[in-house]
């Protein structure tokens, strides 16, 4: 506990829920002026073609349209958070300041107009008004058909697998050599949508300072005022990006949406003498149809142990299915190549990695960034070994585990502080607390019930990286002022300035828990501003787990150059600190050797399900969620992450089922595409939380907010095994999937 | 287009008010009396975070004609506490960390305050039915569970 009021370790209450339970709260859509205006994106509907003609006059002409956006608008037309391959209006005519063609649709959601009106019904029913002809351009629908490369997407980029990263470590054939069993498997996994409760809204307008200003939700404000800057052809310090309260992200605000059209419209309306504010807020479809995905992917593995389950070889292909643009494909595919073989110690292994381009939804950031698909190769691939050599899977785990100073994939050694082990035993041990323990099964099957109900239990382990990899230049600052008379001894009052987004984790209640640990100060009198542009400075995204990281690094910064201007008598004391962590490296594009990450957190998950075998509905039981945060700036937060994310990974793993038929979403509505509700979730979530401190962590934290939905689908798979005796190397887990798999026995 | 002028009560206040007789009661309720608490987050009965109590009972705003509330008190999430005094539920749902975006948060207040009004010892069973309506992304529905728990106890003193 800490000797601070209210500060690190506390479960103290989060200062936005107030406003949260009473209404009061305003999220981007909430408080639109009655005199706003409304715009609406018109999306092109085409997967695939090539625009021939468009025809904007009747809408131009239709009553309470202020203004038509098109191509020929857009200062700079391409963004692209990672790549700038899309094409922010596509269309025709322009400033041929972009080197991506703008005449294609390789999206049905890519725009094509924005209509701006008094009304939201005259912008829609304007939108109606506009005439497009279209050539069909043929689409690729499928990892197999991109790979062929008869149909180029981006033509510009001569293949549509274009990101590729491989690894090669040791001698793989003489890891087969060495091998008694080997284990292989093709998987098949799904799209995720994010579903956030509130779906994209943002409001713009010119600020006093003449800045084009947005308020919406986003994961990072700097970045999307670089895009917007980007695209506008503005420097940077005249535009402005603010985030209200937000209704959820879960990496599906990472990119942009609303954003850059937006900051277009209150431009323009500018220049044209308008001053008034302009709105806009998508409908769940547009949402859905209009925003990226979990990638679907295919990977191949195979895993090679001696008999007694020492690793002697992995080989695994990993394709990711990036859909029509890049978003964040390259880095989601790092983390899929990073994890895809295990938090184990691997002495031989060959594994290629390749994100492709395809008429489909992007794929994009999503709550564990890759490390979900390349974790369920991995440890489903583990499981199926335990299996094979009838041992126990957690005995075989703890035979391979990563330990401190084990040299990781990437043939370099892993960051200090590898916990894993720990890990592995207390989530074992919690697991086990219902059942005797028995020294060699410490994951034993459970005991038959009656009937067609079968029984089991799972387990998987795994890490995920925090922060940016790579060699991305990783910075977060803040800003700390302490109040306080001139002859007072200790500031009685703390400001802090941060960026960090606010998307629902609770970020912000982290941060000023954080700067009262820092500064002493008692958090009742800690203040916050947060997520202005034109007030904070640069935090990063609020993704990759890394937000509490790195904002309390920057923070302990921030308050160390504050406490030296205090001394020197400064009122209020101001401090400003840019964190940077330790570089990390690219990988080496042939051998994959390299430090890609500065620190990790390790979790272990056991599951305990039923399923009906006349029916193939499953239930799960219990789940015992294992993390070691390195330290719990606030316990209750902490946890309310741990079950957030099981219970989005149990989604994942049993009922979203995204269907994309030529290149458009089929079931873009939550009444067709089904997230869980209350009666739909585990029945127990025990989260086991340790604190072994990360060596770099503020106050020894690690990240947290991804980890415990890494491993969820494999331990499900492994506890439907358990009970069926069946390996499902596909998921969602629906009643028809379940049953058609049992009959093929 | 035909303009329909009548009279809401909206937590206890009348608003004289016009507008389109198609308009649903979620657009009328944020837009012309000015309440934003309650949320739009589908506008199709999917996911609850538009519910209101009409005379008590939970509705789905977004799929309830405005016109149709004429004549029933309308109560929204702003209706509930009483000036600082946060009601059992609110109080209930921030210190069971049962909040966090948000965003579902208005829609679950209300449906709990109806389903503790018909059922004030709920099993878990009836409270899973109760929300069954409403969807949170974030939160695992546990912390909510736990908080529903704890106000019925506070309410009905057992
Ligand atoms: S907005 Fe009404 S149920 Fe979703
Ligand atoms: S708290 Fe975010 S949807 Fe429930």
């Amino acid at each position: 506990m800490s000797a601070v009021e209210g500060g690190v370790g506390t479960a103290s209450i989060r200062a936005d829920a107030h406003g949260k339970v009473t209404g009061l709260a305003r999220y981007p859509g909430d408080g639109v002026p009655l005199d706003a205006l409304h715009a609406f994106t018109v999306f092109s509907n085409q997967p695939h073609a090539r625009m021939l003609s468009l025809d904007v006059s009747a809408a131009e002409a239709a009553e309470g349209v202020v203004l038509v956006l098109t191509a020929a608008d857009v200062p700079v037309n391409e963004y692209g958070l990672t790549k700038m391959d899309q094409p922010v209006l596509v269309g025709l005519g322009g400033t041929d300041r972009s080197a991506v063609p703008a005449d294609v649709s390789r999206w049905e959601a890519d725009h094509i107009a924005v209509v701006v009106a008094e009304t939201p019904a005259q912008a829609r029913n304007a939108a109606s008004l506009i005439r497009v002809d279209w050539e069909q351009l043929p689409l690729v629908s499928t990892i197999e058909e991109a790979r062929a490369d008869s149909v180029l997407l981006h033509p510009e980029d001569g293949t549509n697998v274009y990101y590729e990263l491989r690894i090669v470590k040791g001698d793989v054939d003489a890891g087969w050599d060495s091998a008694d069993v080997v284990v292989e498997g093709t998987y098949e996994l799904p799209h995720q949508e994010h579903a956030y409760l509130q779906v994209e809204a943002a409001s713009a307008w010119i600020d006093p300072e003449g800045r084009v200003t947005v308020e919406t939700s986003g994961q990072w404000t700097h970045e999307d005022r670089e895009q917007i800057a980007h695209a506008l052809d503005l420097p940077e310090d005249r535009v402005r990006v603010i985030y209200a309260a937000m209704g959820g992200a879960f990496g599906g605000k990472e990119d942009m949406s609303l954003q850059i059209v937006m900051a277009l419209a209150a431009q323009k309306l500018r220049t044209m003498g308008i001053s008034r504010r302009v709105h806009c807020r998508w409908s769940r479809e547009e949402s859905i149809v209009g925003h990226h995905k979990r990638h679907r992917a295919t990977i191949h593995a195979k895993l090679g142990a001696t008999k007694d389950g020492k690793i002697t070889a992995v080989e695994a292909d990993v394709w990711l299915d990036a859909g029509a643009y890049n978003y964040t494909s390259n880095k989601v595919l790092g983390n899929a190549h990073l994890s895809v073989a295990g938090a184990y110690e691997v002495p031989n292994a060959r594994i290629n990695s390749r994100a492709v381009y395809t008429s489909s939804v992007p794929g994009g950031a999503f709550r564990g960034f890759g490390g979900p698909q390349g974790a369920f190769a991995a440890e489903t691939q583990m499981n199926k070994l335990a299996a094979t050599l009838n041992m126990d899977p957690v005995e075989l785990r703890r035979i391979n585990m990563l330990r401190d100073g084990s040299e990781g994939i990437t043939q370099t050694i892993m960051p200090a502080g590898v916990t894993l082990p720990q890990v592995i035993d207390a989530c074992a041990r919690k697991a086990n607390t219902a059942l005797p323990i028995a020294t060699f099964a410490s994951i034993a099957s459970l005991p038959e019930p009656e009937g067609e109900v079968k029984r089991g239990r799972g387990f998987a382990a795994g890490f995920k990286n925090v922060g940016f990899s790579f060699g991305f230049p990783e910075r977060c600052e803040a800003e700390i002022h302490l109040h306080g008379a001139a002859d007072d001894d200790h500031p009685s009052e703390v400001e802090v300035f941060h960026s960090g987004a606010e998307v629902g984790q609770g970020t912000h209640q982290a941060i000023r828990q954080m700067a009262a640990e820092a500064t002493g100060v008692p958090l009742d009198q800690v203040r916050g501003t947060f997520s202005d542009t034109a007030f904070t400075g640069d935090s990063g995204s609020a993704s990759a787990s890394r937000m509490t990281w790195m904002a309390g690094n920057s923070i302990l910064g921030a308050a160390e150059e504050a406490e030296k201007a205090w001394r020197e008598g400064q009122r209020p004391a101001i401090g400003k600190f840019r964190f940077t962590p330790p570089p990390t490296e690219r990988l080496d594009p042939e051998t994959g050797r390299g430090t890609p990450n500065f620190a990790y957190g390790y979790m272990a998950q056991a599951i305990d399900l039923s399923v009906d075998t006349g029916t193939g509905i499953i239930r799960v039981d219990r789940v015992v969620s294992t993390h070691d945060v390195g330290r719990a700036v606030n316990p209750q937060l902490v946890k309310g992450q741990v079950e957030g994310a099981v219970v989005q990974a149990h989604g994942y793993t049993l009922s979203e089922d995204l269907k994309v038929r030529d290149g458009r979403i089929a079931n873009p509505r939550l009444s067709t595409y089904l997230i869980p509700g209350i009666g739909d979730v585990p029945e127990v979530v025990d989260s086991v939380i340790l604190e072994l401190a990360d060596p770099l962590g503020p106050w020894g934290a690690r990240g947290m907010a991804e980890m415990p939905y890494i491993t969820y689908a494999p331990a499900v798979i492994a506890a439907l095994h358990d009970a069926t005796g069946v390996w499902f190397d596909q998921f969602p887990l629906t009643p028809s999937r379940v049953l058609a798999g049992l009959k093929s026995v | 287009m035909t303009t329909y002028s009548t009279t809401l009560s909206v937590n206890g206040i009348p608003y004289s008010l016009a507008f389109d007789a198609s308009r649903n009661l979620l657009s009328v309720i944020r837009n012309e009396v000015g309440l934003t608490g309650t949320k739009e987050g589908c506008d199709d009965c999917e996911c609850g975070a538009c519910m209101v109590l009409l005379d008590g009972h939970p509705v789905n705003s977004c799929s309830y004609l405005a016109a149709q509330a004429t004549g029933k008190e309308i109560t929204t999430v702003e209706g509930l506490s009483s000036g600082d005094e946060l009601h059992p539920i609110q109080r209930q749902l921030l210190d069971a960390g049962g909040v966090q975006c948000g965003f579902c948060t208005p829609g679950m207040i209300m449906s709990t305050d109806a389903l503790l009004r018909r059922t004030p010892e709920p099993t878990d069973e009836d409270i899973r039915i109760g929300l069954s309506g409403n969807l949170c992304r974030c939160t695992g529905y546990a912390k909510i569970m736990e908080a529903v728990k704890a106000t019925a106890v506070e309410l009905s003193g057992s």
